[in-house]
């Protein structure tokens, strides 16, 4: 071979490759590396392969693996969108006469992660490549990088809107997670090496120091820091999203892996609490302890209980363990025993401001349930119209309390139960001795109400003729 | 934090300046680069059309997380901005603030909220009932105080534009007869121009409220 080094064109062509591989060099520098010995020259080229805007790639079944093993076909084909796919190795010698008058001599083919089958065409087209006289080298990577090759093999077809990849692959659902994960590491290094203007601070900054969030805005971390501590610091929850107008209206809010690689530990705990506590408060089946000192947010129990049975009220706070009734906030009193009155009246007058149908009523149904509540609504109702019977139709015994309904009469009662003499228009006792003092003292409040006008007839009893002849009658 | 505040109001200012398209301005009031004072023209085909627009800006301490705060010191007769201070209602000074906006893109929102009220969203409800009930008649008014208070050209206004003498009827949003017909009562002219206006005596309301009510009001107090 020593004998080349002596003839002019060898020289030559020794040059034009070094000028060749310097300038690949620099153009390419993380995908060239050579090796040289006295008789040639060793190139190894690592070449991405870029896809442009991402394109959607399908995976299928060679059938090579399937037929063999007569495994069924569900996962013949899988489908992803992808901008990049691994890099295809190519070991190239250069004879002593590249590029005059030979070209260069592939070595091997190998394409990472192997996501495409049959290199020998692949081999044929670059060789086909060469013109004696000309370097080939940059064509070659050119036409690897740009997915070009991926045409020209028919692995991939344009249609009408799309341009489609179509792998055929013995397995297809091995080959599909790394080609993902490759894709995914593609898209972070390329976007820790550009540089991105931030919206907010205006100033441009290398990826590394911006984020990416999942919407597509991109803020840099001083930014998206200062913003969002501050929201979180003034319990502002709803801000801690993407920075950009259009988000804010929609409200579109960081996600926890967002939030984690802005601020500090201690602020994400915070924004987690601020969160659930939201949550709680947007949540009608939540109540809050009753405790003073806990004031925990007390969920529904998970377990379902038949509603009616009075189970349902049943809350243990997590937080303190104190097991309480959910309407009347008081200690547990078991599900067959009502609540005090007043405070269950609290919800139910709240339940029937509400109209009927309205959100306001769902709010409540939601926490204490429908039927629970049409129970309870029933049952006030009907306490309520029979206090207000009695209230208009009776009078309770200053002693004893009964409540005494007068059928007809004059309106000095005797209890039935007490014996009691009280008046029935004002409910005073009355002396026993002389009960009529009540209605026939001038200035007293019920002087000569003995009768109600009501029920004096026609004949205009007048009370002091008629006591005399009532008096036997007039127990309620 | 306070730094990157300054750093940016500084530039948006400059930015502003440099934009000779937009024909918003910024300027300082005193040294503070804090508190500033922004302009810009009335829309076209508006009746602010030709009127010289002043809004106060305030730049708060958490500024651009937090919103600027902006009123216009150019009265403006419009239902999303106070008659009486000039105080603002828009979303985007509020609860849709980004911190992607700036004082320029505030000032065109401004600027075309002057295009497109908000009735149902009112700063103003006197205003914002003018506009409900009679268009056209709201219009003349908001024209009237562009004439007035922001030098738009036009006839209406005796002495042009601002200082000049200004026909408090006018200003109201009423019509001559309708406050002279109960000045005629024996009502003084201010109180009558004050009810009517709190009623909205303007357009199909005038059918609607009898004049008993009007009186009624008008002895109130």
């Amino acid at each position: 071979m020593h004998t080349f080094s002596e003839d002019p064109t060898v020289t030559t062509c020794l040059e034009l490759q070094r000028e060749e591989i310097r300038v690949l060099e620099s153009i390419y520098p993380y995908c060239v590396s050579t090796s040289e010995d006295s008789s040639k020259v060793m190139l190894k080229l690592e070449i991405p392969v870029e896809l442009g805007d991402a394109k959607t790639v399908h995976i299928v079944d060679d059938g090579s693996t399937s037929v063999a093993s007569g495994s069924d076909h569900d996962f013949s084909a899988v489908t992803l969108s992808l901008s990049s796919l691994p890099p295809v190795l190519l070991e190239v010698i250069l004879p002593p006469t590249y590029p005059l008058s030979d070209g260069p001599l592939i070595s091997s083919i190998h394409v990472v992660d192997s996501w495409m089958p049959r290199y020998i065409l692949l081999h044929q087209q670059l060789q086909e490549q060469f013109q004696p006289g000309e370097g080939v080298l940059y064509t070659w990577i050119e036409w690897i990088r740009n997915a070009e090759f991926l045409r020209e093999s028919g692995f991939l077809t344009s249609n009408k809107n799309a341009e489609i990849i179509r792998l055929p692959h013995p397995q297809p659902q091995l080959l599909f997670p790394r080609l993902s994960e490759h894709d995914k590491n593609q898209q972070l290094s390329q976007f820790s090496q550009n540089s991105y203007t931030c919206s907010v601070c205006f100033s441009s900054r290398k990826g590394a120091q911006c984020l990416l969030l999942s919407c597509g805005h991109i803020f840099c971390r001083d930014c998206l820091q200062g913003g969002w501590q501050l929201y979180i610091a003034e319990g502002d929850v709803e801000h801690v999203g993407c920075l950009d107008s259009s988000c804010v209206k929609e409200g579109r809010e960081a996600s926890e892996e967002e939030v984690r690689r802005v601020v500090t530990e201690e602020e994400v705990q915070r924004w987690k609490w601020l969160r659930q506590k939201r949550m709680f408060e947007r949540d009608p089946t939540v109540v809050h302890c009753p405790v003073a000192l806990c004031q925990a947010p007390v969920p529904q129990p998970s377990e379902t209980v038949e509603e009616g049975s009075g189970w349902e009220r049943l809350r243990t706070c997590p937080s303190c363990n104190y097991s309480f009734c959910s309407f009347c906030k008081r200690t547990w009193h078991g599900s067959l025993v009502d609540c005090p009155i007043p405070l269950s009246e609290k919800v139910i007058l709240e339940y029937l401001e509400h109209p009927e149908g309205s959100a306001g009523r769902r709010v409540l149904e939601t926490r204490f349930g429908s039927r629970n509540l049409t129970r309870m609504v029933l049952r006030y109702q009907e306490n309520k119209a029979n206090q207000q019977w009695l209230e208009s139709h009776s009078m309770k015994c200053p002693q004893c309390s009964v409540q005494v309904e007068k059928s007809h009469g004059c309106n000095h009662m005797t209890c039935a139960k007490c014996k009691t003499h009280f008046c029935y228009r004002c409910g005073q006792r009355l002396s026993v001795n002389n009960p009529y003092q009540h209605f026939s003292t001038p200035g007293q409040k019920c002087y000569q109400k003995l009768f109600d006008a009501s029920e004096l007839g026609e004949d205009d009893w007048q009370p002091m003729e008629a006591y005399a002849i009532m008096e036997e009658n007039n127990v309620g | 934090m306070s730094d990157a505040r300054l750093r940016r109001v500084n530039k948006e200012i400059a930015d502003c300046k440099n934009d000779k398209s937009s024909k918003i301005v910024i300027e300082l009031i005193d040294n503070s680069p804090y508190h500033l004072r922004g302009s810009f023209t009335g829309p076209e085909g508006t009746p602010y059309e030709g009127g010289h627009y002043e809004v106060d800006i305030v730049i708060p301490e958490s500024y651009p997380f937090q919103p600027v705060k902006m009123k216009f010191i150019t009265k403006v007769y419009h239902p999303n901005v106070s008659s009486a201070s000039g105080a603002i209602c828009l979303d985007i000074l509020k609860d849709a603030w980004s911190p992607v906006l700036t004082l320029k893109s505030t000032l065109i929102s401004l600027q075309s909220l002057l295009c497109s009220p908000e009735p149902n969203d009112p700063q103003d409800a006197e205003v914002a009932k003018h506009y409900m009930t009679s268009r056209s008649s709201f219009e003349e008014t908001a024209r009237y105080w562009a004439q007035a208070y922001a030098g738009a050209p036009g006839g209406g206004v005796k002495g042009g534009a601002k200082g000049g003498e200004r026909d408090e009827i006018a200003i109201a949003g009423l019509e001559k007869a309708h406050v002279d017909q109960f000045e005629a009562l024996g009502f003084e002219r201010g109180k009558v121009i004050d009810v009517l206006r709190r009623l909205n005596y303007r357009g199909e309301n005038v059918t609607k409220i009898s004049e008993d009510k009007v009186v009624q009001e008008l002895l109130k107090n």
